[in-house]
């Protein structure tokens, strides 16, 4: 334990010395901020940390809305389950702050499922896979059925009704462990591994299937709580071979200038208060149409719908088909979140109850409106794995992803129906359960090599063991000063994404494998750090590729949508020498090319 | 600051899981949580919302860690 402070390496005071750093810089240490390079002392004892082995048949990982139904539904269909959390059951994730969710019930809605699919693939311009919209509308009254009857819509926090269903099944949850690694041999999903922030233990999952319920990610932005969100799933399943896509396209979520760090103080209203029900209301929203507007006349800008009348004055930007402006459209009143809008006057709990008494307008979100505060995500559940056919499938047999780790493109790559994301992660959480309950029966344990699981442990545990190394704080702070600027990812241009991308395979050549941690909290912001990295070199580089502009993805010099070539996603796979490789699926169809079919 | 402070604590360790970035811990010897990892605080209050004696206090600043030199 004591090896590391007789470490050779350069002190941080002396290095700071050394490097010409001020007083200032040694203060700014003493104060806990981010360095860059300096002498690392772990606080534990790496040599000692114990191993530990776990066999079920389906690993859940992730526990929010969709790791809840996965796991209920794979126990159900028959299968030995169990949840694996880097947070807590309900409360990790962006589950805690969703609060509205779709349900469609047809004895009251005016639309058919073809027609509000229809209306949804209008919205999208072609680029959502109507399989995963008609499948998230047709499941999502049952699923918001069970979730009534956990006691989901009598709290604002939702740990107790998760618990619910949880533990009257006796499924196995281990919260706070950060899985770092998915583990395929002969082609197969057959495990995971990773470690846990309070106990010094490297834990190996050995699973017949995983499905993914990591959620999606970002940047670690400002004034959105999606700070524990960093493509962990898709940046793992990304390493061992699955496809991924979406990662050129843009939530457009604002933040507010006062206070710019407090996600509570922009949508606080909203996590107050008790979740309830939306019907249908589809809209065209949170691309960049905000952002466009603050870089053309810069900040701040109001925040409203595309066509709204305040923003006449501003010509060109992101392209609104006319039955989604604002005029054509019946808003119900106030301004408009994603899916997770708390529900208005029209909200109430299934089963026709009092509207929540809490249902005020979302989300309190006063005084000057700035951009980026969701920067490094993507449209819910447009980036994520690809999956090969309806049933939350990847291309690695035994890896299955659901919710926003899955891109589904349930929404296409704009939002468009008012509550979905939430509805769609338990419709697609369930859906993934059962699918992979049933693989699972087919297949045996394997049992994963020793020599396998020594090199894992040693990735995982190498940035406690360097003896100087980058902080992962200043590595993450030195990614967002790249990749949050407006000019980067939410209004592009080749040059610049250029530029940025020479930044960031900077980041990845030469920083992500230098990063120390002294301590468990640090060793899993390496990690997320190292993922952060992989994710912002696939949205450059998927963002540069495509050559139009269509929903969330608008480009300054290519403004226009261009249906002759980009009626398609992108796909991203690591190639055989290890590179990062890209093609296109055309809209409408599978990865085998047969047609989506509804 | 962003969570600023913990009076009255009971040791449930309510904030410490519901909290998505491991700000918070368990004192060993004391069994109260404690502030550990302020900078990696979202501001998102749900430590606040779990907490069931309401021993929690937020404020709505945040100092950000300005990118210092690399050394």
């Amino acid at each position: 334990m004591s090896k590391t402070k007789e470490n050779k390496g350069i002190s941080r005071r002396n290095f700071i010395a050394l490097a010409g750093g001020a007083a200032g810089a040694v203060a700014l240490a003493s104060m806990g901020l981010p360095l860059g390079w300096a002498e690392n002392s772990p606080e534990i004892d790496v040599e000692a940390l114990d191993l530990e082995k776990i066999s079920t048949e389906v690993l859940v990982i992730g526990s929010g809305m969709a790791g809840l139904f996965a796991a209920v539904k794979a126990h159900d269909a028959g299968a030995k389950v169990m949840m694996v959390s880097k947070g807590r059951l309900g409360s990790s994730g962006q589950t805690p702050f969703a609060k509205g969710i779709f349900a469609y019930d047809p004895d009251t809605e005016k639309l058919s499922i073809d027609e509000f699919v229809a209306q949804v693939s209008r919205s999208a311009l072609g680029s959502n896979n109507v399989a995963y919209t008609k499948q998230m509308a047709e499941h999502s009254l049952d699923r918001v059925k069970e979730l009534e009857s956990w006691g989901f819509f009598d709290s604002a926090i939702y740990n107790k009704s998760f618990r619910k269903p949880i533990e009257e099944r006796n499924i196995p949850v281990q919260e706070r462990i950060v899985v770092t690694h998915l583990i395929k041999e002969d082609e197969k999903i057959v495990g995971a591994a990773g470690f846990s922030i309070d106990k010094q233990k490297v834990i190996i999952y050995e699973a017949k299937s995983v499905i993914l319920c990591t959620g999606a990610g970002g940047f670690k932005p400002n004034g959105f709580p999606i700070g524990d969100l960093t493509h962990d799933g898709t940046i793992m399943a990304y390493n061992i071979g699955a496809k991924v896509t979406g990662k050129e396209w843009n939530d457009g979520h604002p933040g507010r200038a006062e206070n710019a760090a407090a996600c509570y103080d922009g949508w606080g209203n909203m996590f107050e208060q008790k979740p309830g029900t939306v019907s249908i209301e589809v809209h065209h929203d949170l691309g960049v149409d905000m952002n466009y507007k603050a870089y053309v006349s810069g900040n701040s800008v109001k925040m409203g719908h595309p066509g709204e009348a305040n923003d006449n004055a501003i010509t060109g930007g992101p392209y609104t088909p006319a039955e989604f402006k604002r005029e054509n459209v019946e808003r119900k009143p106030g301004p408009d979140s994603e899916g997770g809008r708390p529900p208005r006057g029209e909200g109430k709990p299934p089963g026709g109850g009092k509207p929540p008494k809490e249902g005020g307008g979302p989300p309190g979100m006063g005084g000057n409106v700035v951009g980026g505060s969701s920067a490094g995500m993507a449209i819910h559940k447009s980036e994520g794995l690809v999956p090969i056919n309806d049933q939350c499938e990847s291309n690695i047999p035994g890896l299955f992803a659901a919710g926003d780790a899955l891109g589904s493109y349930m929404s296409g790559a704009i939002y468009t129906q008012i509550g979905s994301s939430l509805a769609g992660s338990a419709v697609q959480g369930g859906v993934a359960g059962e699918a992979a309950a049933r693989y699972s029966k087919g297949v045996k344990n394997v049992e994963i090599s020793d020599s396998k699981i020594e090199a894992i442990q040693e990735e995982i545990l190498a940035p406690l063991k360097r003896e100087a190394g980058y902080s992962p704080a200043w590595v993450t702070q030195t990614l967002q000063g790249i990749m949050i600027p407006n000019f980067v990812l939410y209004i592009k241009k080749e040059s610049l994404m250029k530029g940025a991308l020479a930044y960031i395979e900077e980041l990845r050549d030469h920083h992500m494998g230098k990063m120390c941690a002294s301590n468990l909290h640090e060793l899993r912001l390496v990690h997320e750090t190292a993922n952060m990295i992989i994710s912002a070199e696939m949205k450059l580089k998927a963002s540069l590729m495509r050559k139009e502009s269509r929903c969330s993805h608008y480009r300054l010099d290519y403004p226009e949508m261009d249906d002759e070539n980009w009626q398609a996603w992108i796909n991203i796979f690591k190639g055989e020498d290890g590179t990062m490789q890209f093609e296109k699926q055309p809209f409408g169809q599978w990865p085998n090319q047969d047609i989506v079919n509804v | 600051m962003a969570i600023e402070s913990i009076n009255g604590c009971i040791g449930c360790e309510e904030c410490i899981k519901s909290c998505p970035t491991d700000v918070i811990r368990l004192d060993p010897k004391t069994k109260k949580a404690v502030i550990t990892f302020p900078e990696d605080c979202q501001i998102c209050h749900l430590c606040r919302l779990y907490c069931p004696v309401d021993a929690i206090t937020l404020t709505p600043e945040k100092t950000i860690p300005v990118i210092v030199s690399w050394g």
